[in-house]
């Protein structure tokens, strides 16, 4: 346990000293939630949305699942794949550390990192834009933060698994997420997409973990949207299986 | 004194090449061991086996008792491991970098300690990143020994230093010597073995060609050499007696002896007596260079 404390410090420290990763994976995402606002704030409401929002409250929780896909996916993923090449990972396993330290050490900084951001446009919507979550809900908030954390970490790692280099890194993990914060509901409200953009957006990860993230914003939506909560998990599921078949601890020179 | 490392027969092959080839060697506890050889000859490959990173296709291991391949997590605690090449985290400081390695130790020393050992107190509250090659090298070191290990493994730990940071390299290995760690240092600068190894191998074709301490590696090679450039007007056959037959290149003479002070005293007496001065006269032993140039063979790139 104070192995973990240790690393997770440790992980970051060194998170918060690299002002390129600071910037990408946690301002980038809570400046968009102010600039859509004071962009896209006035819509009233979004018709033919899953949730009778207006398009300012959409968007708080919207960025919150970017907030923690930046932290979980992208920023895990990349860093991963970098202390693996550049040999960190094969130092550490020559000591006595455990397999797992640096895998949850890595899990539960972003996990933190990714919570932190929640937390701030939680209190930002709130504060500047009077967007609340009723009290009842906010449980169910707090469980799709775990979810969705959970989830993009499992996909983080799987990403990790198949870059083959440092360099690949940063354009892959963006390649992914970036058209899919376009379709799913992030950047533009899903609304607005034609039918067959939503529809098949609707199967990737980012879609159904900004509905459930939403839900809890809505206190006339009726049932938690379990069909997204399952779509989630699955690819969960999918990323540990990827990563488990695929994982290297050693550089792939030596 | 008990054994550090036990190696009988190893073999390792990658497709149908045997890098490493039937090799043997005994490391005693306490001992510095140089591990010699040219590029390709099966240092790293025979030094990751040893740290339990590879398999190996057959032979018997041992390192510290237990078999790398098969050894856990309390063996490793025992060990210092020192990568041909890795990054520390770059933003985090001397002290810091150590502080996390300490702990993934069960005793590890105490981080000023270390600090003090690998020569960083200056640069303790430094960032990784902004140390020189050198200092990041000693970091690597420092994070090596932290665990209080019984055996370190240096991978070329001085490949591109200056000299200046060579030399105090060097300091921070006699410092291990003293603690009793046994030492097995991956090299490829004679002189580098030459200071600091109680005994050296020396790797050819995936196997110990030679192994000694420096002093017999230089004396497998014969004898010294005394040179000197035949006098003007002197023939070859003018020339004394001496235990070994001359060698002539040009004007210059070169006799491998081994009974350098008869075949000085001979030589020079017989040139006093004609009242010659013998130009360049110089007397060397081969060095432990030469020796190893002699074992390890033709360049390695060539068979790769």
């Amino acid at each position: 346990m104070r192995m973990l404390v240790e690393q997770v410090r440790a992980d970051l420290i060194a998170f918060a000293r690299r002002p390129e990763t600071l910037f990408f994976t946690v301002f980038l995402p809570v400046i968009f939630l102010v600039l859509f606002e004071a962009i896209f704030g006035d819509i009233e409401v979004s018709a033919g949305s899953d949730y009778a929002l207006t398009q300012s409250t959409l968007q708080v929780p919207a960025f919150m699942a970017m907030g923690i896909v930046s932290a979980c996916f992208v920023s895990l993923a990349i860093t991963m794949v970098n202390r693996r090449e550049t040999g960190l990972f094969k130092r550490v396993r020559g000591t006595p550390a455990p397999a797992w330290l640096l895998i949850a050490g890595q899990g539960v900084t972003s996990l933190l990192i990714g919570t932190t951001m929640v937390v701030v446009m939680l209190l930002v919507g709130r504060i500047a834009y009077g967007v609340e979550v009723s009290v009842d809900r906010v449980p169910w908030l707090v469980a799709s933060v775990l979810i969705g954390a959970a989830v993009f970490s499992c996909l983080g790692m799987a990403l990790a698994s198949i870059t083959p280099s440092s360099e690949a890194g940063p354009p892959l993990a963006n390649l992914l997420v970036l058209p899919l914060y376009f379709v799913s509901g992030v950047f533009v409200p899903v609304a607005s997409l034609p039918d067959w953009l939503s529809s098949a957006a609707s199967v990737f990860p980012i879609a159904p973990f900004v509905k459930i993230i939403t839900w809890p914003y809505d206190p006339a939506a009726p049932d938690v949207p379990w069909t997204s909560v399952l779509l989630l998990l699955a690819w969960g599921v999918l990323g540990l299986i990827v990563a488990a078949r695929f994982f290297r601890w050693l550089p792939r020179r030596g | 004194m008990a054994e550090a490392i036990v190696v009988e027969g190893l073999v390792k092959r990658y497709g149908d090449r045997d890098v490493v080839d039937g090799l043997d060697l005994v490391v005693q506890e306490g001992e510095v061991l140089a591990f010699l050889g040219r590029n390709g000859a099966g240092k790293t490959t025979t030094t990751e086996i040893l740290e339990g990173y590879r398999t190996r296709d057959a032979g018997r291991v041992e390192v510290l008792g237990q078999d790398p391949a098969e050894a856990g997590s309390d063996w490793r605690a025992r060990l210092g491991i020192v990568l041909q090449e890795s990054q520390p985290l770059g933003a985090l400081t001397v002290r810091e970098t150590l502080r996390l390695y300490a702990a993934y130790f069960p005793h590890p020393r105490p981080v000023d300690e270390v600090i003090g050992l690998v020569g960083l107190a200056d640069q303790a509250g430094q960032r990784a990143g902004r140390l020189s090659g050198g200092q990041k090298r000693r970091l690597d070191v420092g994070i090596a020994l932290i665990g209080r290990p019984e055996l370190v493994f240096l991978d070329e730990p001085t490949t591109g230093f200056d000299p200046d940071a060579r030399r105090q390299f060097w300091d921070v290995i006699q410092g291990l010597r003293e603690l009793g760690t046994t030492v097995f240092l991956t090299t490829h600068y004679m002189d580098e073995a030459q200071v600091l190894a109680d005994r050296v191998a020396v790797l050819r074709d995936g196997r110990v060609a030679a192994l000694g301490t420096p002093a017999e590696l230089q004396a497998m090679r014969g004898g010294v050499e005394i040179r000197f450039e035949l006098p003007p007007g002197v023939a070859a056959a003018d020339l004394p007696g001496l235990s070994a037959a001359p060698d002539l290149a040009g004007g210059a003479v070169r006799v491998e002896t081994g009974a350098p002070t008869r075949d000085l005293a001979v030589l020079c007496s017989w040139a006093e007596g004609r009242g010659i001065e013998l130009a360049n006269l110089t007397v060397e032993r081969p060095t432990l260079e030469d020796v190893f140039l002699a074992i390890a063979g033709d360049h390695g790139e060539a068979q790769a």
